[in-house]
């Protein structure tokens, strides 16, 4: 049961065409786009100051939180909605092991992501089988009892002041730490393209097609949904701790169900199963706040709306936030990652082909949700 | 007299479980948890009525169906400065319904065709506007809400007095469930919407336009919730921005899948269990080392116990 993307479209194709090769000059285009990006993500930061870089350090780890949640919702389409919980866990676990254990910021990392890994397993394991709707209720839940008790417990952070979480020490600067965190991204991307090129990423895609028809191919249906869920959980733990040192400081109060929300509309606003996409869409809604800051104009505009008061920079990401994802689903169901598609495969040496949207079976289309 | 028994296997079920609980909580003397938890129950009972009918219309869990009732909060609260209290509750609910109604149109039924997931996300899209709208409205601070009913504590049951508005909760409960029940099995129009949840293909066969349902039980979902907000959150004297999903949505949920997610006396009954656990868990002895609130820690032990023991749900059809 191999239903990789290039399996499927092969189908259709006979006699396959001459691979195309672009012409040097479709090369040299290709490179200028290349390089715009590389030097909007590596060099241009430089150039900005400090407060500016805790913002991108943020949509950076957003990405990685996306990647995590698809891994749920886009390969084997499950929900989970209380992925704040994974999240935060990681965070409080890190600060915890950095802060009162003294242990280096690396262990703080391998400790958060284990976590996330490990609270995945016996969550998963106790509901090993449950999927679809019961899957939800219990993330949800879970995330509640995470918020309520577990991020209530005094030693573990630092009760309602919260706990610091110095940067390490080669990365003690806003400008170091944005690198650290791009090369725990791109570590994460690999991770989760080689992943779905084996076996077992393989047979996640056939578990979200069908799982009874995944289960006559000799898919262990559990195993597989478990071992989803846990590589969300080292996802989801690692993207917390960074997001912990980014910060400097954990507070219990932020990892609410609002949260989780918002998690969940970027990884779908990015576009399920589009790593470009998720990467963007995370980034994009961490970056909210501050984009409508920095566009000239644009909160002046925000205040001549009339209103009991001022949509500021705080507010309007609240309501403009929703409003995208509403046009996006309603539009573009398919999200970022898909629009984006035909200059994804441009630029990775193929055809422009402006009505390359990917398979349409690619959907979900048996989530009972 | 035992295929009668056998066919309502489910039900009976759920029964037994509620009187054993009651009477469980009299003799170890909780009845001021049992009276609470009845109460805060009905509410929940309400909300989980609404996910249940959208559940069966349209598939999805319905994510709006707390800021239903939150917009019915503001619309009251507006409302009740210009004209006299009643004609205000009413102004709240045609509001809840036309948001329910607009829910419909603009967002669900574009995404008919879509994959469910897709729709899921929508309606909490739906509430996160909901609750930006609304902070951006109202700022975040607490608002205080007049009662129906201004006289507190005025009956005693089992000991535990009662405020008026807590009765009218469960008057209103009562008069409703007699009357949903009347509908869904009397009425042409509710028939129509059960065989649109069964078999909307069949459904369509003969002659039902079962789009024309979907607004119709979705504005129906949104009275219920818009009714349960009003009732439920004047007796408490104050509410703010999103405050039926943060303290009814998720015991709601639980509700309705307790209920098994299809059955409408289900989520009744799964409401008044939630509300009564949860109120007798936050007094029990044994949580008392767990630090903050223990009501949802409750919940989530109690619904993982049913989803590992019967995961269709008390009063769900067997599979």
């Amino acid at each position: 049961m191999t239903v990789t993307r290039e399996d499927t479209s092969a189908v259709g194709r006979k006699p396959p065409p001459a691979r195309f090769r672009p012409s040097p000059i479709g090369w040299a285009l290709r490179g200028v786009i290349w390089l715009g990006v590389a030097y909007l993500v590596l060099v241009f930061p430089l150039s900005r100051p400090a407060g500016d870089l805790v913002s991108y350090t943020t949509a950076v780890c957003y990405g990685i939180v996306a990647l995590s949640l698809n891994v749920l919702l886009g390969y084997v389409g499950q929900i989970s909605l209380g992925h704040q919980a994974f999240v935060g866990l990681g965070a409080f676990t890190s600060a915890y092991m950095v802060t009162e254990q003294g242990q280096s910021f690396w262990v703080g990392v391998l400790a958060a992501a284990a976590i996330g890994g490990g609270q995945a397993l016996v969550l998963g394991g106790v509901s090993l089988r449950i999927r679809g709707l019961y899957f939800a209720l219990i993330t949800l839940s879970y995330g509640l009892v995470a918020e309520q008790n577990i991020f209530q417990i005094q030693e573990l952070t630092g009760g309602g002041a919260g706990q610091p979480a110095p940067k390490p020490e080669l990365f003690n600067t806003e400008w170091r730490y944005y690198y650290l965190c791009l090369a725990f991204l791109a570590l994460v991307l690999l991770v989760d393209w080689r992943m779905m090129r084996s076996k077992a990423g393989r047979s996640l895609l056939a578990l979200r097609e069908n799982p009874r028809v995944a289960a006559t191919f000799g898919i262990n249906v559990r195993m597989a949904t478990l071992f989803a869920f846990v590589v969300s959980g080292v996802f989801a733990g690692l993207a917390g701790a960074l997001i912990a040192h980014n910060d400097t400081f954990v507070s219990p109060d932020v990892w609410n169900f609002n949260l989780a929300l918002v998690f969940i509309i970027m990884t779908v606003v990015g576009g399920l199963r589009s790593r470009a996409g998720l990467v963007i869409g995370g980034a994009f809604f961490a970056l909210m706040p501050y984009l409508i800051e920095k566009i000239p104009g644009f909160t002046d505009l925000l205040a001549k709306i009339p209103g009991p008061q001022d949509l500021t920079p705080e507010i309007a990401p609240l309501v403009i936030g929703p409003l995208l994802l509403l046009l996006t689903l309603i539009q573009f169901p398919g999200g970022i990652g898909q629009q984006l598609r035909p200059i994804t495969r441009w630029l990775g040496g193929r055809k422009f082909d402006l009505h390359d949207r990917g398979l349409k079976e690619v959907q979900i289309t048996d989530v009972r949700a | 007299m035992e295929s009668i028994l056998r066919q309502h296997r489910s039900k009976v079920i759920g029964l037994a479980l509620v009187v054993a609980l009651v009477v469980v909580l009299l003799v170890t003397g909780q009845k001021g948890a049992l009276v609470i938890g009845l109460s805060t129950g009905s509410a929940y009972g309400l909300l989980a009525l609404g996910l249940v009918l959208i559940y069966k219309s349209s598939g999805v869990f319905n994510f709006a169906q707390g800021e239903f009732g939150t917009v019915a909060l503001f619309a009251l609260y507006l409302l009740d400065f210009h004209v006299p209290y009643w004609v205000a509750l009413l102004g709240a609910l045609v509001v809840a319904g036309l948001m329910g109604f607009l829910t419909e149109r603009i967002i669900v039924r574009p995404l008919f065709e879509a994959p469910r997931v897709i729709l899921l996300v929508a309606t909490a899209g739906v509430a996160l506007l909901a609750i930006g709208v609304e902070i951006w409205l109202a700022t975040s601070t607490g608002k205080p809400i007049a009662k129906a009913f201004a006289t507190v504590d005025r009956v005693t049951v089992l000991g535990v007095q009662i405020s008026d508005q807590r009765l009218w909760l469960i008057a209103t409960l009562v008069v409703l469930a007699v009357l949903l029940g009347l509908f869904f099995t009397r009425t042409n129009l509710g028939l129509a919407i059960i065989g649109a949840s069964q078999e909307p293909t069949a459904t369509e066969l003969v002659g039902i336009s079962v789009r024309r349902l979907s607004s119709f039980t979705w504005v129906l979902a949104a009275l219920l919730g818009g009714l349960a907000a009003v009732i439920i959150i004047p007796d408490g004297g104050s509410f703010g921005p999103a405050i039926m999903t943060t303290q009814y949505l998720i015991p709601a949920f639980i509700a309705a899948v307790l209920g098994g997610m299809t059955s409408l006396p289900g989520a009744f009954v799964g409401g008044v269990l939630v509300g009564v656990v949860q109120s007798v868990a936050t007094s029990a002895p044994i949580f008392e080392d767990i630090p903050g609130t223990k009501s949802t820690l409750v919940l989530f032990v109690v619904l993982l116990g049913v989803l590992l023991v019967r995961p269709q749900g008390l009063l769900g059809k067997g599979s």
